[in-house]
C-alpha cells in the first residue's frame, strides 16, 4: 500500500522539490508549505519512489489534503 | 464481551512464551523474582523484583489460560500488588495479554474490574505505574492500562474496548484487531500507546527503562557535563523556517537518554524523559516541523497530561519553546481548543517540580504564558539571543496596528511603508529588551553554554513533587 503523505495543516504549497518517479529515503525533503508565516519542510517518512504528486507550487491545501503517494 | 483467541503457541522444547513466568522474568533482572501470594489458577501472577537493581512489584496475566480472562480473584491480585507497591513505595509494572472480564465469574468480574480500577487511581501520583501490553487487552484489560501513568505497546499488542466482531455487528463497519486496537492506530491516531515497539522483548526493554527515570532518578552532576558541542547549528539559518525539534532536545541532554513518549501522534508537541548531568528530567518542546509547531487542542492536552504526569512523580521540567501562536481554525474551536488548551495551563499552573524554560526562537502571544511562562510559575526563564518573546510578531502587529494607515496608502507605497513600519515594530517590542526588563525573561544563555545553564539551574532548585493523582486527560 502506498504511504500518503498529507498536509497537518492549511497551508501554501512554496515549493515542490520532487516529481513523479523520484527516488526518496526518509527524512527527505518532498515539498515546502507556507503557513504561520513559516516554511515547513514536508518530509519522507519512509523510503521509496514517489508515485502520485497531487500538488504544484501555488496550491493552497487544507489540512488532511493529499501532498504525494510513497511506494 | 467476546474472548479472543490466542495462537497456539508452546514451542518444541515445551516452552509457552505466554507463561507469566517467563514474561515476568523478561522485564526483571535475571534471578531477581521472587513469587508473592498463592499459585492458584486466578489468572495474574504477582511477583516483586528489581529493574537494573531497584525493586519493582511486577504482575503479569496469564494467557495460557482462558486467553488470560480476567475474574474476581484475578483483579484482587492486581489489587493486592498496587497496595503493595504503594505500602512499600516502589514502580508497579503490569504485563497484560487478556481477553476481557471471564465470562464464568459473570458480575463478580466486572466488581473485580471495577476494584482495580480504584486501586489504580488510588495509587495514581503515589508510585509510577506503567503497563506493558503484549497481547490483546479488550474491555477491563483496555482501561487498566489506560489508567496507569504510562503504555507500552508491543507489536502484538491489541487494545479496544470492543472488538472487530461487535464493531461490526452494531456500526457495519470492516475491520481487524490490527487496525482497530494494534499499535499503529494507538500510536498515531488514538494516542492511547505512549511507546509503540516491536518485539515483546523490546517492550520489556522499554519498560525497564522508562522504570529507572523514576526508580533511579540520579542527582545533578554538573562535573559530568564535560565538552557541550553548540547546539546552535540545529537551528536552520532562517527565522522561518521549521525543523525537527528532537534533535535539538537530543543535544540538550546527555547522550542517549532521550525516550520520547508518544512520539507519532499529535507530533507538534515533543515530550518525553532524559537525563541532564545525570539527573532524570522531563522535556516538553514545541516542533515546528508539525504544523509549525503550533498548539491545538491535542498538543495541548498531550503536553498537560505529561507534565501532570511528571509532578506527581517527582521529575523536574524543561520546556523548549519555539512557538508562533494556536492553531487558528473552525476545527480547532469546535474541537475544543479552549477547553483543552485550558489543562495545559491548569498543569503548568499547579505544578511545584523545578521547571525551567528555554526559549530557543520565539514565544508569541498565549502561547507563550502556555509554555511554562513566568507568570504560569516558571523557576528560571532562559533564553538564547536572537529569541523573540511578543503579543504577535512583528508582519502580525503591524497589520492590526495600522490597519487605516495601510488601506489608505498608494498601493506603490505600500511595499515601502509595510517594511518601515515592521522594522519600527520590531525594534519597538521585538527581541528581548521588554521581556527581560518585566522579569518575563531572567537571563540570555549562549547556545554552548545551554546545558550547564540549565544543570545549575537544576542543581539550584530544591526538590519537589505535587500532591495529586495522574488523571488520563
Amino acid at each position: 500500500m502506498p504511504q500518503q503523505i498529507l498536509a497537518d495543516i492549511t497551508a501554501h504549497v512554496g515549493q515542490v522539490l520532487v516529481t513523479e518517479g523520484t527516488t526518496v529515503t526518509a527524512g527527505d525533503t518532498l515539498a515546502i508549505l507556507e503557513s504561520m508565516k513559516m516554511e515547513i519542510p514536508v518530509e519522507a517518512d519512509t523510503a521509496g519512489t514517489v508515485t502520485k504528486l497531487a500538488v504544484i507550487e501555488g496550491d493552497v491545501l487544507r489540512e488532511g489534503a493529499l501532498i504525494a503517494e510513497i511506494s | 464481551m467476546a474472548l479472543i483467541p490466542a495462537p497456539s503457541t508452546p514451542t518444541s522444547d515445551g516452552t509457552d512464551f505466554r507463561d507469566p513466568d517467563l514474561r515476568l522474568s523478561g522485564l526483571l533482572d535475571p534471578g531477581s523474582m521472587a513469587p508473592v501470594g498463592p499459585v492458584d489458577g486466578c489468572g495474574v501472577t504477582r511477583v516483586t523484583g528489581l529493574i537494573d537493581g531497584a525493586p519493582v512489584v511486577a504482575f503479569c496475566t496469564d494467557a495460557t489460560s482462558m486467553g488470560g480472562a480476567l475474574g474476581a480473584a484475578g483483579a484482587d491480585r492486581i489489587v493486592e500488588a498496587i497496595e503493595f507497591a504503594v505500602e512499600h513505595g516502589r514502580p508497579v509494572i503490569g504485563v497484560w495479554h487478556c481477553g476481557g472480564a471471564r465470562l464464568t465469574d459473570g458480575v463478580e468480574s466486572m466488581d473485580g474490574a471495577g476494584r482495580m480500577f480504584r486501586a489504580m487511581t488510588a495509587a495514581s501520583g503515589r508510585v509510577p505505574q506503567i503497563s506493558v501490553v503484549v497481547g490483546p487487552a479488550a474491555g477491563a484489560a483496555a482501561y487498566g492500562p489506560a489508567l496507569t501513568d504510562f503504555v507500552i505497546m508491543s507489536e502484538a499488542a491489541r487494545v479496544f474496548v470492543t472488538g472487530p466482531d461487535v464493531v461490526r455487528a452494531v456500526t457495519g463497519e470492516t475491520i481487524d484487531m490490527a487496525g482497530l486496537g494494534g499499535p499503529e492506530p494507538h500510536g498515531t491516531r488514538s494516542g492511547v500507546a505512549h511507546v509503540a515497539v516491536g518485539s515483546e522483548a523490546e517492550a520489556y526493554r522499554t519498560a525497564r527503562a522508562l522504570t529507572g527515570y523514576f526508580a533511579r532518578p540520579g542527582a545533578v552532576a554538573p562535573g559530568t557535563l564535560g565538552d557541550c558541542a553548540d547546539p546552535a547549528g540545529l537551528l536552520p539559518e532562517s527565522p522561518r523556517r521549521a525543523y525537527n525539534v528532537v534533535p535539538l532536545v537530543r543535544a540538550l541532554l546527555d547522550d542517549d537518554t532521550f525516550l520520547q513518549i508518544q512520539p507519532r501522534w499529535a507530533r507538534n508537541m515533543v515530550v518525553g524523559l532524559g537525563r541532564l548531568a545525570g539527573r532524570s528530567i522531563g522535556v516538553v518542546a514545541n516542533n515546528p516541523l508539525y504544523k509549525a509547531g503550533c498548539l491545538d487542542s491535542l498538543s495541548a492536552e498531550k503536553a498537560a497530561r505529561f507534565v501532570r504526569t511528571c509532578d506527581a512523580l517527582g521529575v523536574p521540567l524543561l520546556v523548549v519553546v519555539d512557538v508562533p501562536g494556536y492553531l487558528p481554525g473552525v476545527s480547532q474551536e469546535w474541537d475544543g481548543v479552549v477547553r483543552r488548551g485550558a489543562k495545559l495551563l491548569h498543569a503548568f499552573s499547579e505544578t511545584v517540580v523545578p521547571r525551567i524554560t528555554l526559549i530557543t526562537r520565539k514565544s508569541y502571544g498565549g502561547a507563550y504564558l502556555a509554555m511554562n511562562s513566568r507568570p504560569l510559575g516558571a523557576d528560571v526563564v532562559l533564553a538564547w539571543p536572537d529569541a523573540e518573546v511578543a503579543v504577535m510578531g512583528a508582519e502580525a502587529a503591524v497589520n492590526v496596528l495600522h490597519r487605516r494607515v495601510l488601506a489608505a496608502a498608494d498601493a506603490a507605497e505600500l511595499p515601502e511603508l509595510r517594511r518601515r513600519l515592521i522594522g519600527e515594530q520590531q525594534r519597538k517590542a521585538g527581541g528581548l529588551g521588554r521581556a527581560l526588563s518585566l522579569g518575563a525573561v531572567d537571563e540570555v544563555v549562549a547556545p554552548a553554554d545551554t546545558r550547564r545553564r540549565l544543570a545549575r539551574a537544576l542543581e539550584d532548585l530544591p526538590p519537589r513533587r505535587g500532591a495529586h493523582g495522574n488523571i488520563p486527560l
